[in-house]
């Protein structure tokens, strides 16, 4: 083990590091505001909407997620919306896929709050909107938290396929270093220390939360 | 969008299915052995195998399934592991496939209800027969869905071999892509097959499904 080559490279990649943060937070984003609005058009009056729901759910499933950044970058960006860099590009593939996902852990956090909390607010008097936003969402939360992270995880795994349209992210970067240094194996092992502290944090805090939603009573 | 092209170039990337089905069928068989290995680890008695398949798996779900086939790539090479490109692609996606199973195959056998040990050992039946009677007809229905859906996260998985260029669907579209200048018609070619390959894995499950059901 070459720790003084490990002690260079290091900075490098956590400047790369930064590129996965910044695809891992954009693509978080995206994928969540996806998955609420796909999960709440599944639960729609309208049969149209709850169709578009189902199939955009079932599509983006079956699909690779690099199929998916493929999509996004050679078709949506290079022929549609052609504002979209590379950066943007990845972060709405990556969102557009983890939020089929997304969508039915909310979908099934909405299911999970007990029918008599719905005909109670229905009782009072409330709209359908102050209704999901009142007391319907909030109690969701408390069920969606733990697949919502795990699924997270995921997310922040999936940046990496990023590279795959030229960004030069941690796992991009860990490739270009372990062929120009011809030392791959301190190259990628700590490219894979820095991802796995990353998962880890997310998982401790997926544990934490756990902890502090069990219901008070 | 151009239904000509798409039946012209469909043939060439057609050539690539093999090729994502063989990636799929043998990293999900080694990594169902290797899955099967870490499980029966991970209930062993000794505590240090236990931790053990507890590090390999908490290693392998931290780190994205890129860089494990990056690792197969170029870090086994250094350590003398030197393969063909197909079998190191295998082997990084069956290295994936075997942490996430053995978390399947442990929850199965875990899942049975002890009872159901005590119960056998009050009948007088063998380890070997409990565990072939008794465990394993009850483990695996539990198993069945979460084994098909690492199954299926799998099979989407072999579209990044494409990044180590083995010449599996996805490299296939993408070298017509940027020889073509179409992006369109190739990425829904693949899509199509996608989702054909996935529909068979849904029924599959379906079929163990029904053929491990409770019967009372």
């Amino acid at each position: 083990m070459d720790w003084g080559l490990i002690a260079d490279i290091f900075p490098l990649l956590m400047e790369a590091t930064r590129l996965t943060l910044q695809l891992f937070a954009g693509g978080l984003v995206v994928a969540t505001i996806v998955g609420l609005l796909i999960a709440l058009m599944r639960q729609s009056r309208f049969f149209a909407m709850r169709w578009l729901a189902a199939v955009y759910i079932w599509f983006f499933r079956a699909m690779p997620t690099l199929v998916i950044i493929f999509l996004a970058f050679f078709v949506v960006a290079r022929d549609w919306l052609t504002f979209l860099s590379p950066l943007q590009a990845a972060i709405l593939g990556l969102g557009a896929g983890a939020g089929a996902y997304k969508a039915e852990i909310i979908r099934s956090g909405i299911l999970s709050v007990a029918p008599g909390q719905w005909e109670a607010a229905e009782a009072l008097g409330m709209t359908p909107t102050r209704r999901m936003r009142r007391i319907i969402l909030p109690q969701a939360v408390r069920v969606m938290i733990p697949p919502y992270l795990s699924n997270t995880v995921l997310v922040l795994q999936t940046t990496s396929l990023a590279t795959a349209i030229g960004l030069v992210e941690l796992t991009g970067l860990s490739r270009q270093l372990s062929n120009s240094t011809f030392k791959p194996i301190e190259v990628m092992l700590t490219a894979a220390v820095i991802y796995l502290v990353m998962s880890s944090v997310i998982v401790l805090a997926q544990m934490y939360l756990e902890r502090r939603l069990v219901l008070k009573v | 969008m151009d239904l000509e092209f798409i039946v012209e170039e469909f043939p060439g990337i057609w050539e690539g299915v093999p090729v994502t089905i063989g990636l799929f069928a043998w990293s999900l068989f080694y990594g169902t052995l290797g899955g099967l290995l870490l499980a029966l680890l991970r209930l062993s008695r000794l505590r240090g195998l236990r931790a053990v398949s507890a590090g390999i798996t908490w290693v392998g779900r931290g780190i994205p399934p890129l860089i494990i086939l990056f690792i197969a790539f170029f870090v086994f090479p250094e350590i003398g592991i030197t393969l063909e490109r197909f079998p190191t692609g295998v082997l990084g996606l069956a290295l994936w496939a075997a942490v996430y199973q053995g978390e399947v195959i442990r929850a199965g056998i875990m899942g049975v209800d002890p009872g159901q040990w005590e119960a056998s050992e009050a009948l007088g039946m063998s380890g070997r027969h409990y565990m072939r009677r008794i465990i394993i007809p009850q483990g695996l229905r539990i198993m069945i869905p979460p084994y098909f859906g690492n199954a299926m996260t799998l099979l989407k998985l072999t579209s990044i071999a494409s990044i180590v260029t083995i010449t599996e669907i996805t490299l296939l579209a993408q070298r017509v892509i940027s020889f073509k200048f179409v992006s369109l018609e190739p990425l829904l070619t693949i899509a199509f097959i996608y989702l054909a390959l996935n529909t068979v894995l849904q029924f599959a499950q379906l079929g163990f499904e029904r053929a491990f059901r409770l019967r009372v």
